[in-house]
């Protein structure tokens, strides 16, 4: 008789696991879309003293310049022009002091590198910020 | 009596063990190697900066080309480049970088590189045609 009571008052705790690793499961998937935005096939140049970015603007534009010259922002491949659209766009937004990264593969020749300059500078974007891989 | 009622209030845990090294596991797995990145800030050219202005700024030109580097046109090694750069130390001095189009990306990455070292942050970066 005692033994069939304490049957009766055992918590149920199944459910509750099946909805935490549901949560868990949530969480998994959606923080993995976040990460996929870096342009993977790009690798940066490496600079050796310079020091490790620890937080980024929020506001930072950052455009990805492939080895053959392509360009893509947030793995959305643009134009010179949809570039220069864009960041007309966003500075209109932002102001003059909207940050912008290039991130280039180390490979890429600097005239890839100097028409997305010339278009950063027609706007009217003259600070712009280099992305290199550091070391270690 | 009382020992097989202590069994039964046991949660069975050994299922839901497996299932937490299994994700432990794809953690681990799917864990990428956090690359640190660093910006290295740059002034293009500004329409505007042809202008003269009145005191006079303290100017170094650095020529970038396919791996191959040039003060005060004379070709230079990079190590050379480095000593020269960090005697000026001085945080005014601008340094006008004027890189070919066929550079590579990581030639002007080296030069900005040392002048982050040598405490250099008035960067401009023209082209050469």
């Amino acid at each position: 008789m005692r033994n069939r009571g304490g049957d009766d008052l055992e918590t149920p705790i199944t459910s509750m696991i099946d909805i935490v690793f549901l949560l868990i499961i949530f969480f998994v998937v959606t923080a993995a879309v976040d990460k996929d935005m870096v342009d993977e096939s790009i690798i940066l140049a490496e600079a050796k003293k310079s020091p490790a970015v620890e937080t980024n603007d929020p506001r930072m534009v950052t455009i990805n310049v492939n080895q053959r010259g392509q360009i893509n922002i947030a793995l959305q491949p643009v134009t010179l022009n949809q570039l220069e659209q864009m960041l007309l766009a966003l500075k209109i937004q932002a102001g003059d002091s909207l940050p912008l990264l290039i991130r280039c593969d180390g490979n890429t020749k600097f005239d890839y590198i100097d028409r997305v300059m010339q278009r950063a500078a027609r706007v009217g974007l003259y600070r712009v910020r280099i992305a290199a891989m550091v070391e270690g | 009596m009382r020992k097989k009622y202590d069994d039964k209030l046991a949660v069975p845990m050994s299922s839901m063990i497996d299932v937490v090294f299994l994700l432990l596991i794809y953690f681990i797995i799917t864990q990428k190697e956090e690359i640190s990145e660093a910006h290295l800030a740059i002034n293009l050219p500004t329409p505007g900066s042809a202008k003269a202005s009145e005191s006079k700024p303290q100017l170094l030109e650095v020529e970038v080309y396919d791996g191959q580097y040039s003060l005060r046109g004379t070709s230079v090694s990079l190590a050379t480049l480095e000593t020269t750069l960090n005697s000026f130390r001085d945080p005014d001095l601008t340094v006008i970088i004027k890189v070919s189009i066929s550079a590579k990306a990581q030639d002007l990455v080296n030069v900005l590189d040392l002048c982050q070292g040598a405490g250099l942050t008035k960067l401009n970066v023209v082209t050469l045609r």
